[in-house]
């Protein structure tokens, strides 16, 4: 009996495992997400939570469930690689507006970063902190390579990216009235630039030009935050 | 054309933004250098959007997906953030508002701006055209 369940430990340590329990989670998130429709209910952020949940609950080492983990970490460049798509297909609505939203991304990405590496040196955070968050507001594939080179925390840089996706789109509407921005290209660059995916679907919900704008923005603010990032990280 | 053959193509494209990302003298994250290549081939022509579509597709429609590994693995380092989670939030509120204000502003600054050089523009015509 002893040997029975010491056998059946190891199989936790198959890559199968992490891999199914991601795929599972992830569609009870998108079950979830779809039922109660609020930016809050993220897949993502649901799909985290159940999983640490569970390995908490049964005491699941991290090693095993990394290794399904490591499975599908090999996706996460192909994912990157692939936003280019998007930008390409909106090719034209690009090339319509091509100076606000290029002058929008560089200097929208730069406030971005600039303000949270004044705040944290105002609060006195160290280095490792400060990078793990200057790329908070761009998509989570481009702003874990930024906090990579900058030598932050990976997790908790995507911990700050959901986080602001998340109230982003929550806030985006009442950002667009408190800030009085009425032309529907700068709501989508705004939105885009400082809250990335999650934002943009938001964007996509107040309107077409909103949504495709904002997908742009995303794009293109990621690939300026990189730029800057040399920067920063010169100064950090 | 076949999924097998659009995978190869994405993680090729991946295996030689790695390769330029290990030649280049600064760090650069290799994800990004793929990014550009595909949007490059895309817009000279070699690679068309068919040829990829079926896989960037099924990327782009689970890309959440994609991050629940290291994004589980911040149990592991929750240490860092105890005790400074409310600076953390208030920081990440901050950067949202000035974010969005500074992107939106200077977008309609640019729009505005475009808009009068045209109207310039349209003005000395139309006095060229009544000398």
């Amino acid at each position: 009996m002893q040997d029975l369940l010491q056998n059946l430990n190891e199989v936790l340590y198959s890559p199968y495992f992490g891999v199914v329990l991601s795929i599972f989670m992830y569609q009870v998130g998108i079950l979830i997400s779809r039922k109660i429709q609020n930016p809050i209910a993220n897949p993502l952020l649901i799909a985290v939570i159940l999983i640490i949940a569970f390995l908490k609950l049964f005491d699941i080492p991290m090693e095993a469930f990394s290794k399904g983990g490591d499975l599908i970490n090999l996706f996460l460049a192909p994912a990157t690689a692939a936003l280019a798509v998007p930008i390409y297909k909106n090719l034209q609505i690009l090339k319509a507006n091509l100076k606000p939203i290029l002058a929008g991304t560089i200097v929208g990405s730069f406030a971005s970063m600039a303000v949270i590496f004044g705040l944290c040196k105002l609060f006195g955070l160290d280095n490792t902190l400060t990078a793990s968050l200057l790329s908070k507001s761009v998509t989570t594939p481009i702003a874990m390579g930024v906090t990579e080179q900058l030598g932050g925390i990976v997790p908790i840089g995507i911990a700050a990216v959901i986080f602001t996706g998340i109230t982003g789109s929550i806030i985006a509407p009442f950002m667009v009235k408190l800030f009085r921005v009425e032309d529907p290209v700068a709501q989508g660059v705004g939105i885009g630039t400082c809250s990335h995916a999650v934002g943009t679907t938001r964007a996509i919900a107040m309107g077409e030009l909103q949504g495709a704008m904002s997908g742009i923005a995303m794009g293109l603010a990621g690939f300026f935050t990189v730029l800057w990032a040399f920067l920063f990280a010169a100064i950090l | 054309m076949k999924i097998m053959m659009q995978l190869a193509i994405i993680f090729f494209i991946c295996l030689v933004g790695e390769a330029i990302a290990a030649i280049l003298p600064f760090p650069f994250p290799s994800s990004v250098i793929s990014m550009l290549l595909v949007f490059c081939f895309l817009l000279w022509g070699p690679l068309k959007v068919y040829h990829i579509h079926k896989q960037t597709d099924f990327l782009l429609d689970n890309m959440a997906f994609f991050f629940i590994p290291p994004a589980v693995s911040i149990v592991e380092n929750l240490h860092y953030m105890e005790g400074k989670l409310a600076i953390l939030i208030f920081i990440c509120f901050v950067s949202i508002f000035t974010t969005f204000a500074v992107t939106a502003w200077t977008v309609t600054a640019m729009i505005k701006l475009e808009e009068k050089r045209k109207e310039r523009k349209r003005r000395a015509r139309l006095a060229a055209k009544s000398q």
